[in-house]
């Protein structure tokens, strides 16, 4: 059944109205008024949503004598963030574990999604990538700002205070061109994977795309992991005192 | 090395000859060269970074081999290494794509 349809039919149906009015008010009116919500957002909600409903079960659901699969789940993914991040990050990695995980979480389960056949990959939308893109961006920057203050400028001026004009422009520039790789290297892989799965489907439609969805699911899981590892060494960067 | 010189300029002075022949067909016929660009340029792109992984994933082996404890550390700057060589060639396959439409 091609969920994907019926959901941003619903959505269209119950939010068209306030949607359309809100895009025309910032200036970028909907190609299709009558169905501003395309499918690449629905996707997205999906996976949000999805992930509420996990994190509401496991709450609901923690104890400590008999815990439960959600909260085993859970506690593996918690590891396995930390285990990550803890060598990259330093030992007060913990307050920055929950947008990691977040980051992490979401670009999963939007790549995941995007295994299912006849629906869009919100990754492979450069819309997507480039908003977790700018959100790790954001993110990294306050928290270097409340770890360092006003010295937090000092990191973008070079060691000594003469070449100062010169690191400045250098560094600005590659901070923001962390968010075009971060952006272009999702997007990409993900619009690759997809393309190449539907090129195999139209080759050979018999167990030759077996092949390529499960190079599709080794790069959907390498690519969030990756997403995750450098927000967390954009992170470990901003806050990292010098010696 | 003298040799290979020797190659790459008689190459270049053959290509030197044959270019008035090409610009001739081509300005007569008008042909849409993007596509072979763009196959041309994603084979290059694609064939080195290939080599550029080749020569990050054989050291990691080889570092591994010597040493199995530092598997974890040796992991993480794999895993970075193969995906930043990998942009490389993702970035000339997003220019493809904005430019072959």
């Amino acid at each position: 059944m091609p969920l994907q349809h019926f959901l941003s039919h619903i959505l269209n149906l119950l939010l068209a109205g306030p949607v359309t009015q809100l895009l025309n008010a910032i200036g970028r009116p909907p190609i299709n008024p009558a169905a501003p919500i395309d499918g690449v957002f629905t996707m997205e909600l999906l996976a949000v949503i999805l992930l509420l409903g996990f994190f509401v079960i496991v709450r609901l659901t923690l104890q400590v004598e008999k815990p439960g699969t959600a909260q085993q789940l859970a506690e593996m993914l918690e590891e396995f963030v930390s285990n990550q991040t803890e060598p990259i990050i330093g030992e007060r990695y913990r307050v920055y574990l929950p947008f990691l995980s977040v980051v992490l979480l979401f670009v999963l389960v939007n790549n995941l999604l995007g295994l299912l056949p006849d629906v869009d990959t919100a990754t492979a939308s450069p819309v997507v990538p480039l908003g977790v893109a700018l959100l790790t961006f954001m993110h990294y920057h306050w928290q270097g700002v409340r770890e360092h203050k006003g010295g937090y400028i000092k990191q973008f001026l070079g060691p000594l205070w003469w070449i100062a004009p010169l690191m400045l422009p250098i560094e600005l520039i590659s901070h923001l061109a962390r968010i075009l790789s971060l952006t272009i290297r999702l997007f990409a892989n993900m619009y690759a994977s997809d393309l190449l799965t539907l090129i195999s489907f139209s080759l050979f439609p018999i167990a030759l795309p077996v092949v390529f969805l499960g190079l599709h699911l080794g790069v959907s899981l390498i690519q969030a992991y990756v997403f995750m590892l450098l927000a967390s060494i954009y992170v470990g960067q901003a806050i990292a005192h010098e010696h | 090395m003298r040799t290979t010189m020797q190659h790459l300029f008689m190459t270049l002075s053959v290509l030197c000859m044959a270019v008035p022949a090409f610009a001739q067909g081509a300005g007569a016929s008008g042909n849409n060269l993007v596509p072979i660009a763009a196959g041309l340029g994603m084979a290059l792109a694609s064939g080195l970074c290939g080599l550029g992984q080749g020569r990050a994933v054989a050291s990691s082996t080889e570092a591994l081999a010597r040493n199995p404890g530092a598997r974890p550390g040796i992991f993480l700057f794999l895993v970075l290494g193969l995906a930043f060589i990998e942009s490389l060639a993702l970035f000339t396959f997003a220019i493809i794509i904005i430019k072959v439409k």
